[in-house]
């Protein structure tokens, strides 16, 4: 990967981050924010996180063997553990070690 | 307040970043990225969930731009922690202004739950954050460096990405008072996924989540 692209990006995440932290300071340090601000805060990072897992999905060839088997499999487990235990990293841990064991022994 | 009590407060957040910030750092290194960058990232950008972005970002080679928008919107949260911090800050020195780079979702919910007189507050607020985020670089330089020298079969380890965002979507729509955008978000995910060009996918699903959360407000807020 080229560093000229990797340093612009990182600048931007890093600017593009820092801004969502500063913003309240700047904006709200006098005057509340509007019931419009504060619904699509509440609302957007969850439409934004459900997006992302299908984001992470794009490129599965869902027309060919294994048809996005491992994929489907490791979300629900994910989901699964999660739902059941409450625990961040367990779900994660588990539902990529189950996964990385189905591509790599399972749908070779 | 013993800078060793504090510590102690800390100990949920360092058994969380320490982990996950390993597996930033693995991940990092099987994009061929080298070490140093998970050093930077970690030490100027701050945040678990938008590094991780990032790495998927980069993986696909997203724009510039992409890069921009898709962090600040994930990032949105925080906003929020800040709102709740503006009155307890303003009365901080100039040195505020590393509390407030540093309130990731951990850091801002040890701040809140635990209750620090005011005369110390500042000082243990910034040992608090400062530890927090030594915890968070120091997982992910491990990590980092530990996948160019671990001899070990990585091949899927970015499922653990995916793992990520299904994790905190549940935490999200747990927490959330109305499950219509999740449902609303569902399908957009499906559609964008099987029907929206590969590159463009992420800023239009976004867009059009975002279209249809401010259009149909007075829907999504009756039916709860």
């Amino acid at each position: 990967m080229q560093s000229s692209y990797l340093i612009s990006g990182i600048v931007i995440a890093v600017f593009a981050t820092y801004m969502t932290r500063v913003l309240p300071f700047i904006f709200f340090a006098k005057r509340k924010p509007s019931p419009l601000i504060r619904y699509i805060e509440w609302n957007m990072p969850l439409m934004i996180m459900v997006i992302l897992v299908f984001y992470a999905l794009k490129d599965v060839k869902w027309g060919q063997y294994p048809y996005g088997l491992a994929e489907i499999i490791g979300v629900l487990i994910a989901i699964f553990v999660h739902v059941r235990f409450n625990n961040a990293l367990l779900s994660i841990i588990i539902s990529t070690v189950v996964y990385m064991f189905l591509i790599q022994k399972i749908f070779v | 307040m013993s800078f060793f009590s504090i510590f102690k407060l800390t100990i949920p957040v360092l058994m969380g970043y320490i982990p996950l910030g390993m597996a930033f750092g693995l991940l990092l290194s099987k994009l061929m990225i080298p070490w140093y960058y998970a050093f930077f990232m970690s030490v100027f950008i701050f945040a678990g969930s938008g590094q991780f972005l990032a790495l998927t970002l980069f993986a696909s080679q997203a724009t510039i731009l992409e890069i921009g928008i898709a962090t600040f919107l994930l990032n949105l949260r925080h906003t929020f922690y800040g709102l709740s911090m503006v009155s307890t800050f303003k009365k901080f020195s100039w040195k505020k202004n590393y509390l407030i780079f540093g309130l990731t979702d951990e850091t801002f919910a040890l701040l809140k739950t635990n209750e620090i007189d005011e005369k110390n507050k500042e000082k243990v607020y910034l040992i608090i954050t400062a530890l927090n985020q030594s915890y968070w670089v120091i997982g992910s330089v491990t990590g980092a460096v530990l996948g160019n020298i671990l001899p070990f079969n990585y091949k899927g380890i970015e499922f653990s990405l995916t793992a990520l965002f299904v994790v905190l979507s549940i935490d999200l729509y747990k927490k959330s008072k109305l499950h219509k955008p999740f449902f609303i978000a569902v399908i957009i995910g499906i559609v964008g996924m099987l029907g929206f060009p590969s590159e463009k996918m992420l800023i239009l699903s976004l867009s059009l989540a975002a279209a249809v959360l401010i259009l149909f407000r007075r829907n999504l807020e009756d039916a709860k």
